[in-house]
């Protein structure tokens, strides 16, 4: 065990180190690439001007553009008046920021900034829409253990016969429509009248649900936050659903044909106990492993679903982000990305670790 | 097979036309059809053959194992203590298994359980067929380990198997066959996988067990000859899914009947001869258990054929008291005793 610790204190270890690659790349891409902020403000002030007819000050090719003053006043405003390197050991929190008394601001510290958007800090946006998504990913996820281990387990024992031929072909079926189809197919026939309006089409809760929850309605307001989460929890279920089983019933094929369920049947075990301990046991390996990958892609949330779905989850506030050029939230969304699943990997090293003794990382 | 015996020794099993077939791509492929041997009680018979004989199907089969699909038990009747195994309903055949037959496997580092310690692996079929409490199946399974030579038994029991040695492995797998005393131990090439000092090893030990433990029968299959001469007393001789020969240790290598035995024994090397230009062996190669010749199995391969052998299957016939042969061309001695099936 002492071979283990030492090794999973040097994975912590290489965390920062990883962090910090990948978070510079982004900053610099992000940096570079056309269409920030200046840009856009640009272009929206001199829509207006034309629109307005004022003066304008126009640059030596003759075009149209603000005064060289306006721009270096926006770029100190949106904290991109200094070099790539500088700025992102600003952001960074190991450079002292001149703009703020040559304070130590920035991830170090805990401040992700403001955002561009929201004009709020970038923490407080993303704390309010990361428990949307967390619990979607979650309910999701777990849904997804419990449709596909009992379908994947029923399918490796009925090998060959008409219900793993009939499965199968709902398993490819569900693997070729995305998730979010899923949901926009489902939101259309059982969010309106085309078929059973049962379900509201799509939100995350009704709109009364915070005065219903402080006037004491719980069970109410736990009837309304399932009723809602039913369509998109499909999607979210639809999206590894096949992958899942199919692990499942290959895993476990795989294990039925091992020469120790052989022993274990030459005991004289039952056949349940030979199944369900000793095959089961081994097939789940690699299906427990990928808990800790999956926990990365639970914080990001799925973009497609929770735009049909309209919840406002992570996934959509970092697609606006993107669109919009927030870049301080971007960053700020990627911190938590990397982190989640840099963490994420050890804790599947972890897992594997626990479940399967032959493993000792040295 | 013969019902009466001159030894007068009991019979603790019988196997009679016996036929595993097996589904390959829509073809049948019988990879044992008609074995006939019997084992006296506390014996050990040796069951000899290439591979694809049909060896490790019949003890599956005897231990009715066989994975279905793709293959099944066609006929047959497997009398073990009076008792027919194919008629047993599923829960009281495997009642038996482990506990009155139990069975060891070729390969000792895939046998076990990866992710069970060894212990637990001992315990369960004590505690599953003896209704041990867990405490006493524990005194047991480190009790047998002693017995097999593992050193600080007590300690390692709850070792993973992966922290165990080839060899080791096997003795664990020899406890565990030998911790409910069965009447029956069915070795399936117990030293094939094993370095060639350890084989000795674990075959000294199978015999020792035996001695100690009483009264346990060992059904050893297996293709070294070496081996058989070493621990059995009897000897079977498989080919084509059949039953060749069957004779005590000591005749059979004195007298080979069967030319695919007199084969198998030309072709084992000879340190105390004197070096010959090259190693005999037997011509040909075994055929694909999908077609195995009409006739005798072995006319393909036989040296000595006759124009009978290609189209007309020779019974196991008793050539001298114990000693059995499926051969056109070998005749009952004239021994009175000696008589057809």
């Amino acid at each position: 065990m002492h071979g283990m610790t030492s090794y999973f204190i040097r994975r912590m270890l290489l965390i920062p180190v990883t962090f910090v690659c990948i978070t510079f790349m982004v900053y610099g891409i992000m940096r570079l690439a056309p269409g920030g902020p200046i840009e856009q403000a640009r272009t929206q002030l001199l829509m207006a001007m034309q629109e307005g007819g004022g003066s304008l000050a126009t640059s030596a090719t003759g075009e149209l553009d603000l005064p060289q003053e306006a721009i270096e006043q926006l770029k100190v405003y949106y904290k991109l008046h200094r070099s790539i390197p500088v700025g992102y050991l600003i952001w960074l929190g190991v450079w002292p920021d001149d703009d703020r008394q040559g304070e130590f601001n920035g991830v170090v510290q805990g401040d992700l900034g403001m955002s561009y958007r929201y004009s709020e800090p970038v923490l407080t946006t993303i704390v309010s829409k990361f428990p949307i998504s967390i619990t979607f990913g979650l309910i999701g996820y777990l849904a997804t253990w419990i449709v596909c281990i009992p379908l994947g387990v029923k399918k490796a024992l009925t090998h060959r016969s008409w219900f793993d031929t009939t499965s199968s072909l709902v398993v490819f079926l569900g693997y070729s429509i995305p998730g979010f189809v899923a949901c926009l197919a489902l939101l259309l026939m059982f969010g309106t009248s085309l078929v059973w309006d049962i379900f509201p089409l799509g939100g995350f809760r009704s709109e009364n649900w915070n005065e219903m929850w402080e006037a004491g309605n719980f069970w109410w307001c736990v009837r309304d936050q399932a009723h809602h989460m039913v369509i998109p929890i499909i999607g979210y279920v639809m999206s590894g659903f096949a992958t899942m089983t199919i692990l499942m019933k290959n895993s476990l094929l795989d294990n039925l044909g091992a020469d120790y369920v052989r022993t274990a049947f030459a005991k004289g075990l039952t056949e349940r106990r030979v199944i369900f301990l000793h095959a089961l046991r081994n097939s789940m390996i690699p299906l427990c492993v990928s808990i800790g990958h999956a926990i990365g892609l639970l914080f990001a949330g799925s973009f497609l679903i929770e735009k049909t779905c309209n919840i406002p989850g992570m996934g959509l506030l970092g697609f606006n982000s993107l669109v919009e050029r927030d870049y301080p939230v971007l960053m700020g969304i990627l911190v938590f990305g990397v982190l989640i699943r840099l963490l994420g990997n050890i804790l599947s090293d972890v897992i594997l670790a626990l479940v399967d003794p032959r493993v000792r990382f040295e | 097979m013969a019902t009466t015996e001159a030894i007068g020794r009991k019979k603790l099993l019988e196997v009679e036309d016996l036929r595993t077939y097996f589904d390959v791509e829509g073809r049948t492929a019988k990879a044992v059809d008609g074995v006939d041997f019997f084992m006296y009680e506390n014996e050990v018979l040796g069951l000899v053959g290439e591979s694809g004989s049909g060896k490790s199907v019949t003890a599956l089969s005897i231990m009715r194992l066989i994975p279905n699909p793709p293959g099944w038990i066609e006929r047959g009747a497997v009398r073990f203590r009076g008792k027919d195994l194919m008629r047993l309903t599923y829960d009281e055949m495997r009642e038996i298994r482990g506990k009155d037959i139990s069975m060891i496997f070729q390969e000792p580092m895939t046998a076990l359980n990866p992710v069970f310690s060894i212990g637990f692996q001992l315990t369960e079929a004590l505690q599953h067929h003896k209704a041990m409490s867990k405490r006493q199946a524990c005194e047991r399974a480190i009790e047998m380990l002693e017995l097999v030579g593992i050193p600080d038994a007590a300690r390692r029991l709850w070792s993973y198997p992966h922290e165990f040695s080839g060899g080791m492995r096997q003795r664990v797998m020899i406890a565990m066959a030998l911790s409910l005393t069965p009447h029956l131990l069915i070795a399936d090439e117990p030293t094939t996988a094993l370095d060639v000092t350890i084989q000795a090893q674990i075959l000294e030990l199978m015999l020792d067990l035996k001695q100690k433990t009483g009264d346990t029968a060992i059904l050893l299959i297996t293709h070294d000859l070496a081996v058989v001469a070493e621990s059995c007393e009897r000897v079977a001789v498989m080919y084509g899914g059949k039953i060749q020969e069957v004779a005590p240790v000591e005749r059979l290598f004195a007298r080979p009947a069967h030319p695919y035995t007199r084969g198998l024994l030309t072709s084992l090397p000879r340190p105390d001869r004197e070096r010959q230009a090259r190693l005999q062996t037997i011509p040909g190669i075994v055929p694909s258990i999908l077609d195995f010749p009409a006739g005798c199995k072995f006319w393909t391969r036989c040296p000595v054929k006759e124009a009978v052998c290609e189209t007309v299957e020779p019974e196991l016939v008793e050539v001298e008291p114990s000693h059995w042969c499926r051969c056109h061309l070998v005749q009952p001695t004239a021994t009175p005793g000696g008589r057809s099936k």
